[in-house]
């Protein structure tokens, strides 16, 4: 069932589009590239396909797989239902190098290949800081680290408010735009900044599902199960967070991914890690394709920001998730 | 050899001391109550020998190991613990909450084994938990809630089991199932035993010696039938209380000053 709207999304991001191109000629270009066949597609098609649609896709996949993995991670590790990927401070940290980035503040990065550096190297100053004041995660609790997370989050969101007012409105615009999140700028070059974290730290979060199954009778009872508690804790956060900041720099801020996911497919298989994060994988990049396919179609030519199109999509799902639990319960 | 041997132990809390220079040692295949006002130091006593709390001072040898030195998976493969308030997470079964006590066996990223499994069964088949075994575990009533519990610290394969008041919110007749089951564990397995209990009347009757702690430090400590007709048993309460012997059991009785 995920199995099939995984393809059914990976459909919609090759063929869905402002130019239309027949669904055939794109399976058979597909085959083509693996050696079977010939592909009646002409070089302006080709590029379309191959060039924009299927980074995007890619990338797509890659971003709603590893925020919504993150988010089941992290919602497992702090025991707390509303945890999402940016708990630590990855958004604000990642904003405020992309602040940083688009400003051009002290002139030495013009390049806006720079961006996704400046702004990975801000949410992994981020999360650095909130391992530091919130214990480096040795204290017996983690909600020391959460805390610590909102007080980094708050400072360096309020640095970033002070850089932007200092900004024109044209560069104040285009951190706003990053701010939103988007596909839009998606390349093979973006694919493959992200790629390797992602994958890496994907495989990892998945393979904790079982000690967070054992971390949800609390830190103290884990450790007396024979859990290393310290241990799992550091990797999953250190796992979730450098994958989130290699997606935040590539695509920016894309909300509601990393909450509602793992909680939709909690309502499906149950409460067991081993179970919601490997279909959460499948469903959060599924349901980032479909997202980003309705943002690029709804008002063509021009697109809607996809942290929009999630929230929008989203929130509603997220009630009826929630009331669906009500009456389970 | 002792099955926990307890020497000079000191724990601290900030600049309380909560177990201050205990030394204690129980007998394999005993079982050792301790009883003591709210506030002695029980809980971080038996914390400390299932090692969730730092050792300051002193040292906690399990079956002639040093806790110490042990890593948390190693550990667990000889001390088990029945938290004074267990936190049973919503949603899981009673087989898959049971099968928590098998972590310390097939590590923290492989899924229990057929072995596993196996004694898992076998122990929800002991304490009776057939019926209960695909239900969740927030259905659960406070009896059947604490058997569940018992039975993952039994999964644990552990030859030494630390209980902190594991009858707390039961009736009375869920208490005695609940220690008989222990007892029968302690009989059959040779399972040592450290628990804390504040009934003193069950304390009395279910353990083979009973430890007065007070103020952090052991008060009395002896076999049950002397410690509970001990004045100073009393006073460190501050009131007064009687010995009944009924039927040749011991009942502890507060009497109104």
């Amino acid at each position: 069932m995920t199995l099939i709207c995984l393809l059914l999304a990976v459909f919609c991001g090759l063929v869905v589009g402002p130019t239309s191109i027949g669904t055939s000629r794109i399976i058979g270009s597909l085959f083509a590239h693996l050696g079977i066949g010939h592909s009646t597609l002409d070089t302006m098609q080709t590029t379309i396909v191959w060039q924009l649609r299927a980074p995007r896709l890619v990338l797509g996949l890659l971003s709603g797989a590893m925020l919504a993995v993150a988010g089941g991670t992290y919602q497992g590790v702090f025991r707390n239902p509303l945890a999402d990927p940016y708990l630590l401070g990855v958004a604000a940290g990642a904003g405020l190098g992309a602040t940083f980035a688009i400003m051009d503040v002290g002139h030495a990065v013009s390049t806006p290949t720079w961006t996704p550096l400046i702004a990975f190297a801000g949410a992994m100053l981020a999360v650095g800081c909130t391992w530091l004041i919130g214990g480096r995660g040795m204290s017996s609790n983690a909600s020391t680290l959460v805390l610590a997370g909102v007080a980094v989050a708050a400072l360096l969101t309020s640095a970033q408010t002070f850089l932007q007012q200092q900004a024109s409105a044209n560069s104040i615009a285009r951190v706003y735009i990053w701010l939103l999140g988007s596909l839009a700028s998606a390349s093979w070059s973006s694919v493959n900044l992200a790629l390797p974290y992602v994958l890496v730290c994907i495989t990892i979060c998945v393979l904790c599902g079982q000690a967070l199954d054992v971390m949800s009778v609390g830190e103290d009872e884990a450790r007396s199960l024979g859990l290393p508690v310290r241990r799992v804790r550091t990797l999953v956060i250190i796992a979730s967070s450098l994958g989130t900041a290699a997606i935040v720099s590539v695509v920016g801020l894309i909300g509601f991914v990393g909450i509602i996911v793992p909680h939709i497919v909690r309502l499906v298989v149950g409460t067991s890690y081993r179970r919601i994060l490997p279909i959460s994988v499948v469903v959060g990049a599924a349901f980032l394709v479909f997202a980003d396919t309705i943002a690029r179609t709804a008002v063509s030519p021009s697109e809607l920001p996809l942290g929009v199109i999630t929230a929008l999509v989203g929130a509603p799902v997220f009630v009826l998730v929630l009331s669906i639990r009500r009456t389970q319960q | 050899m002792s099955a926990i041997d307890i020497k000079n132990l000191t724990v601290k809390a900030g600049a309380k001391t909560l177990v201050n220079d205990v030394t204690l040692s129980v007998e394999a295949g005993t079982w050792l109550t301790i009883i003591g006002p709210n506030g002695a130091g029980k809980t971080s006593l038996v914390e400390t020998v299932a090692g969730i709390r730092k050792i300051d001072a002193g040292s906690i040898a399990i079956s002639g190991e040093d806790i110490r030195g042990l890593s948390e998976r190693e550990r667990a493969r000889l001390v088990a613990l029945v938290p004074q308030n267990p936190l049973v997470p919503g949603g899981m079964s009673v087989r898959d909450y049971v099968a928590l006590g098998r972590t310390a066996y097939h590590g923290m990223l492989r899924a229990p084994s057929a072995g596993d499994r196996a004694i898992v069964d076998s122990v929800i088949e002991r304490l009776s938990l057939q019926e209960f075994a695909k239900r969740n575990v927030a259905t659960l009533s406070g009896g059947e809630r604490q058997r569940m519990v018992l039975a993952r610290t039994l999964a644990q394969s552990t030859m030494v089991v630390v209980l902190d008041e594991p009858i707390t919110g039961l009736d009375l007749r869920h208490q005695m199932d609940l220690l008989e089951l222990l007892k029968k564990e302690v009989a059959d397995c040779g399972l040592t035993v450290l628990a804390t209990l504040h009934d003193l009347t069950l304390a009395g009757q279910f353990a083979d010696r009973l430890v007065l702690l007070d103020h952090a430090q052991v008060v009395l400590d002896g076999p049950a039938r002397d410690v509970i007709r001990n004045a100073e048993l009393a006073s460190r309460y501050g009131m007064q209380l009687r010995v009944v012997d009924v039927d040749g059991a011991d009942v502890v009785v507060p009497v109104r000053s």
